[in-house]
């Protein structure tokens, strides 16, 4: 007797799935269909975080006015200075408040619409992925929605008004155009901090600890974009247009909105940044997760 | 063609092997040296939709690493795998609305959310209709008893209550092939046996069920097939009945006689040259130990009460779990079987 | 034969009880060494933005609000040591060990909470300072050099960083203590950093502050963790002022030791009546 049965024959190659449209495991969907599900899902996840975090953490008053707190001290270092000097580096004080203003902004929306991602490490140490793997959604947006962080409300308003206050001292003409581009060059900003903020986290694929150590590091160097570029030396400056592009948050879309500097063109790059940005990041968890897939937990 | 389809699947582990600390660390810049573990080797499978197969094998024996070469959670070193005619690692998608899965030690359920809301955003990914959602979810309640789970928070549940609530997520989306991986660790036997109950219903539903386990009573309860693996190959791959008929064929009948004499043990052994008679712990209790295919036990029953009162009488059948560990101890050679 | 013991141990624990939690915590400080680093990592690239901005501005020659570069480079040094002193997230491991109940175990134990608590941060100061010195050596050789202390104020100065300690963990320790009343620890550290951040003059000096803020700042401890002994340092406290501020630190540093106590008496009642 053989215990195994008798040899198998060789498969044939798998043909391409997509043969029969009425397969329910194909949904037959157009591209804008399949990004409103996308976008619908992803909001009903953070939805669902959202109503856990305002219930467990009860005191989350504390946590936004805590932030708040933070930006404003930060204000009051700004307001300190300019109280005492015309200008910054060349840089007029709303003009330093518009750039504080995006960092704060940028954190905010991180915190509030992508917290998820700094939980990562700690998924991939504790093999948390598999179950995300079997589900008919991206992996790295069920990652990010996974969290819901409230100081990043407290960032959002804080930043928001500041902005508010920023954009209205600032001496720009107003066209539209510029608005129009003023919104590109914001959207590219915001979508450059996330990426970072993914990529840098999508390293714990490679490294074994339940902790994003290195995403933190690189998070507070972030820190340093606050305040324009030019009060660095040549090797910081270069670190964070070049190395890690925290100063196409803040400075450079600044300063191409500003007209202010001589480097006031690289701003317009911003858009190709983000987009690069965007690409590394989505190419880092890829190349992560399959590395999961081929190592498991 | 199977509904699943394994061709000489093959998963090789490649750990580095460093020494410790930092010297460690760096001198492995250097020299690279690894260590491969070969979890599974060349497996053969085919299950029919609608089939139950257990698969059973010691610690290590490369379960767990099959099933998620089989969902597609990770990829072969080499081999095939097709499950409904897809590739699961590359067609991911696709292939997550055919399976359902529980990897009995993780849960799937967001561990700050009550259990509604899981099943919820559950529903909202695998695009059910709202009347679908509510029919399955009380199909489930029936035998899960889910209603007291609902509001709960994950973090705060049992672990049989958590269990419930992982098969109710697993089964929401009603998959054709479901993958348990150790559903039944932990648990009581209350909650045990209405896991048994779940999965028995799921086989009357024509689902096919792949269940990893190292509780044999699952196995005897819902599954016909029994896949055993060790050291990543399959040794045995056939009915659970033909396990056990091939080498689970002793019993061991219990007789306590009315005479407490202990001379009845030559007299039986006499009139059963075919069995073994031994004295059991009790004054008047006997053991009498045979094959159930050379020695009926109606005989037996009748030759014991042609000769004596009997008093009480029970019959031990050694269960599967006997004839595994029998195997893992290699003690039986299942290449042997007659 | 039991009365003795049960007397003997009602005497206070010895000092070698503290010291080896003072050893535990710096050893497990340097085992982890990383998540260490990385504590300390705010306050330094917060140390490099302000060296930057005030490079520019004062670099040239000029004052601002009575600082030349030299003072100011020794002022952000002061200011990023006394910070980085007792920093290292004590009240988010306490935040953490209220929050899963693990209290209770450090209840059981013969030791004075609060006392051993100061124990652990203190093992971990001395790990800190030793940083502080590399960070304060690294500054001088590449930003260039810094004010000395001035003309006979050396050792006011080194007196105001006696009662540095004490103060510092007892803001820290406050803000764990805070943890009783609320589950959300990360605000009350956030909280806490940037209290203390304003008030004490880290980031910017009290004297560049608006009057109102300053006069906040005066009626609060921490304007005395940073500000004293900077201006003991610089010299812009002398004589009879110097003493007053000195004064007043002590005070601070005694105070809010015995503030700690009672409140941690009320903590602990909460904790074993209503539960965790």
């Amino acid at each position: 007797m053989s215990v195994t049965g008798p040899p198998k024959t060789p498969l044939e190659p798998a043909r391409e799935p997509r043969t029969d449209p009425s397969d329910p495991r194909f949904p037959q969907r157009s591209w804008a269909q399949r990004l409103r599900r996308t976008v619908r899902l992803y909001r009903r996840g953070l939805g669902a975080h959202l109503r856990a975090v305002l219930e467990y953490e009860a005191d989350f008053w504390l946590l936004v006015g805590a932030a708040v707190l933070t930006q404003l001290v930060g204000l009051v270092f700004l307001g300190a200075i300019f109280s005492r000097v015309p200008h910054l580096a060349g840089w007029q004080f709303p003009e330093v408040v518009l750039i504080f203003a995006m960092v704060v902004i940028a954190e905010g929306i991180g915190s509030l619409l992508f917290e998820g991602t700094w939980r990562l490490a700690w998924k991939v140490n504790q093999g948390e992925l598999d179950y995300l793997l079997l589900r008919p959604y991206p992996v790295v947006l069920q990652v990010m929605h996974a969290d819901v962080g409230l100081n990043g409300l407290g960032n959002l308003v804080t930043g928001g008004a500041l902005l508010g206050w920023a954009l209205w001292r600032v001496d720009v003409d107003w066209t539209l155009a510029r608005v129009l581009l003023g919104l590109v060059l914001f959207v590219s900003a915001i979508t450059i901090k996330v990426s970072i903020s993914l990529a840098t986290n999508a390293t714990s694929f490679w490294t074994f600890s339940p902790f994003s150590i290195f995403a933190f590091a690189m998070h507070q160097v972030g820190d340093l974009a606050r305040y324009p570029l030019n009060v660095y030396t040549l090797g910081i400056r270069a670190a964070l247009t070049g190395l890690v592009p925290f100063a196409f948050i803040s400075y450079f879309p600044a300063g191409a909105l500003l007209g202010h500097g001589q480097y006031a063109w690289v701003g317009w790059l911003t858009p190709l940044v983000a987009a690069y940005c965007l690409g590394v990041a989505w190419l880092v968890f890829r190349t992560g997760l399959r590395r999961y897939e081929g190592a498991g937990a | 063609m199977a509904q699943i389809e394994v061709r000489g699947l093959t998963k090789v582990f490649r750990r580095p092997e460093k020494d410790p600390g930092l010297v460690g660390a760096l001198k492995h810049l250097v020299t690279r040296r690894f260590r491969d573990t070969v979890a599974v080797r060349g497996l053969d499978l085919d299950i029919e939709a609608g089939e139950a197969v257990a698969y059973v094998g010691p610690n290590g024996a490369g379960k767990s690493t099959t099933v998620k070469l089989l969902c597609g959670i990770l990829v072969p070193t080499s081999g095939q795998v097709r499950v409904g005619g897809l590739v699961p690692h590359r067609d991911r998608v696709a292939n997550a609305r055919q399976i359902g899965v529980l990897f009995g030690q993780r849960s799937q359920l967001w561990w700050d959310l009550p259990v509604r809301e899981s099943l919820g955003l559950l529903r909202d990914i695998y695009d059910l209709s709202p009347q679908d959602y509510r029919d399955q979810l009380e199909r489930l309640d029936q035998v899960l008893e889910l209603g007291d789970l609902l509001p709960v928070v994950a973090r705060k549940l049992s672990l049989g209550q958590r269990m419930r609530a992982d098969l109710a997520a697993a089964l929401l989306h009603r998959p054709r092939i479901v993958y348990l991986d150790e559903p039944t660790i932990g648990l009581d036997i209350a909650v045990k046996d209405r896991v048994r109950q779940l999965l028995r219903g799921l086989r009357a539903d024509g689902t096919t069920l792949i269940l990893t386990t190292h509780d044999l009573g699952d196995i005897e309860d819902v599954c016909q097939r029994i896949v055993i693996i060790d050291g990543g190959r399959a040794l045995y791959d056939g009915p659970l009945q033909g396990v056990k008929d091939t080498f689970a064929r002793e019993r061991r009948m219990h007789v306590q006689l009315a005479d407490s004499g202990p001379e009845h043990a030559g007299v039986l052994a006499q009139l059963l040259p075919e069995a073994t008679v031994l004295a059991g712990e009790q004054p008047g209790e006997f053991v009498i130990q045979f094959d159930r295919f050379t020695l009926p036990a109606g005989r037996v029953i009748a030759a014991v009460t042609r000769h004596t009162e009997v008093v009480d009488l029970r019959i031990d059948e050694p269960g599967i779990e006997d004839v595994i560990r029998r195997v893992y101890s290699g003690e039986l050679s299942l290449a042997d079987a007659p | 034969m039991t009365g003795t013991t049960v007397a003997a141990a009602a005497v206070r624990p010895p000092l070698r009880a503290y010291r080896a939690y003072a050893r535990i915590s710096a050893r497990t400080v340097l085992t982890y060494r990383l998540n260490f680093a990385l504590g300390l990592f705010g306050l330094l690239f917060q140390l490099l933005a302000l060296l930057s901005i005030w490079g520019v501005l004062l670099r040239a020659g000029n004052t601002v609000g009575g600082f030349s570069w030299p003072q100011m480079k020794a002022y952000l040094l002061i200011a990023y040591g006394t910070n980085a002193i007792a920093s290292s997230f004590g009240d988010m491991r306490m935040g953490f060990r209220i929050r899963e109940g693990l209290v209770a175990i450090d209840l059981t134990k013969p030791v004075d909470f609060q006392r051993a608590r100061f124990a652990e941060t203190s093992g971990v100061a001395v790990v800190e300072l030793a940083t502080t010195a590399g960070i304060c050596a690294l500054v001088v050789g590449l930003a260039g050099p810094v004010s000395g202390p001035a003309p006979g104020q050396t050792g006011l100065f080194l007196l105001s960083l006696l009662p540095l300690l004490p103060l510092k963990f007892c803001t820290v320790y406050l803000a764990g203590l805070a943890c009783f009343w609320t589950q959300n620890t990360f605000g009350v550290s956030l909280t806490r950093v940037a209290v203390t951040n304003l008030f004490s003059g880290a980031l910017v000096p009290l004297a560049l502050l608006p009057g109102w803020l300053q006069a906040t700042a005066g009626v609060l401890p921490f304007a005395s963790i940073t500000a004293t002994p900077a201006a003991l340092y610089l010299g812009t406290a002398t004589g009879t002022e110097a003493l007053r501020l000195l004064a007043v630190q002590l005070a601070w540093a005694v105070g809010l030791w015995f503030g700690c106590r009672l409140i941690w008496r009320v903590a602990v009642r909460k904790l074993t009546v209503h539960g965790g």
